[in-house]
């Protein structure tokens, strides 16, 4: 996109104000620069975590799915049934914020309250029960840090865009948009200088010439 | 007994002219290690009226690392210094030289490596960025410098 000169007074006040504003959003621009490469490389550290928790969930799910059609095989319908609605292990999840260069992202803390906990015990069930109640609570929190690392990336993949855009309209709009200016209006004073000069010097010519004919 | 941390300076160092707005995400006032782990929810304020929470179990590897009197000493979150245009990062201390020891001992332990210590602070270079960042997640935190 073509600069355009914006310019409300040619004067040499207006001038400096923009060799200011010129200088304020380079500045602006490599803080901008830095904190764009940070959320991407936060966002990639995010989508590898993400992967990686997504492989162990899917893993997690498969040894649940397996252990609990064993203890169904093995127990029959009916008393696993009966054992899963009795069985019950409160928590909770604190939902909060952490704050990465910038960006709001959420953070989920699963707490288990074991003392008020009426798992399944060994010693009324089988250790087979046990296993498969662990294994689905293992899924539970799997699922819940998966939730929050989804959620992060949505949210840096939006700020990042938003962050990329900032930039873009600094680095192509702005930033040329100010030089371009500064470079019309200090063209146009060393114009005027050299029209000043000029007019001078003619002014000079005029009073000698006037000079020599009084003589 | 807790040590007497003074001004938390490091914070105002980074809130002239633009920079606060780029900055507005740091906290109001840090907390030391010991007195996080006391919290039930851990968590600071920051200057834009949101909330910076801490894992506990992000605290408690802390702690772990760490010994009462350091506990005492480590400011959090730790802040991680971006230079613009400069591909290492700086953990400034609020200690001289020769006290310095908390930030490069975290840091250190985590990275699985010795860290360069300055006058200024720990520097930490962008490939230990990130496996520094996975390990101490909520326990640190960016700021902008030109």
């Amino acid at each position: 996109m073509a600069a355009r000169i914006r310019v409300a007074r040619p004067t040499k006040i207006e001038l400096a104000r923009l060799k200011r504003r010129l200088k304020l959003a380079t500045r602006i621009q490599k803080i901008i620069k830095d904190r764009l490469s940070i959320l991407v490389m936060e966002f990639l550290q995010t989508v590898r975590e993400s992967a990686d928790v997504k492989e162990r969930l899917q893993k997690e799910y498969d040894d649940a799915y397996k252990a609990l059609s064993l203890s169904l095989g093995y127990h029959g319908y009916a008393p696993v049934e009966q054992t899963l609605m009795i069985s019950e292990m409160p928590f909770s999840l604190h939902a909060a914020t952490r704050n990465v260069a910038g960006v709001r992202l959420p953070t989920f803390q699963m707490e288990e309250n074991r003392e008020a906990a009426h798992a399944v015990s060994p010693a009324e069930n089988s250790s087979l029960l046990e296993y498969t109640s662990d294994m689905a609570r293992k899924c539970l929190s799997t699922t819940v840090e998966l939730a929050e690392l989804q959620s992060a990336l949505e949210l840096l993949g939006d700020e990042i865009n938003k962050v990329k855009r900032i930039n873009n309209a600094l680095e192509y709009v702005v930033i040329p948009g100010l030089d371009i200016t500064i470079k019309y209006l200090s063209m146009k004073f060393e114009e005027r200088d050299r029209e000043e000069v000029a007019r001078l010097k003619y002014v000079k010519l005029l009073i000698e010439k006037r000079e020599a004919y009084a003589y | 007994m807790p040590i007497d941390q003074g001004q938390d300076d490091v914070i105002a160092r980074y809130l002239g002219s633009e920079l606060s707005s780029v900055n507005a995400q740091l906290p109001k006032k840090r907390k030391t290690l010991s007195q996080l782990l006391r919290e039930e929810h851990p968590r600071v304020s920051c200057l834009d009226g949101s909330e910076h929470f801490f894992r506990i179990d992000e605290l408690r590897h802390l702690a772990s690392i760490l010994d009462d009197h350091e506990r005492e000493e480590l400011m959090l979150p730790m802040i991680i210094e971006v230079h613009s245009g400069r591909s290492d990062m700086l953990v400034r201390s609020r200690r001289g030289d020769e006290e310095q020891g908390v930030e490069a001992k975290v840091f250190a332990e985590v990275l699985d490596m010795p860290v360069s210590v300055e006058k200024t602070g720990v520097r930490i270079y962008r490939s230990q960025l990130g496996a520094m960042r996975r390990a101490l997640k909520t326990t640190t935190q960016y700021v902008f410098t030109l």
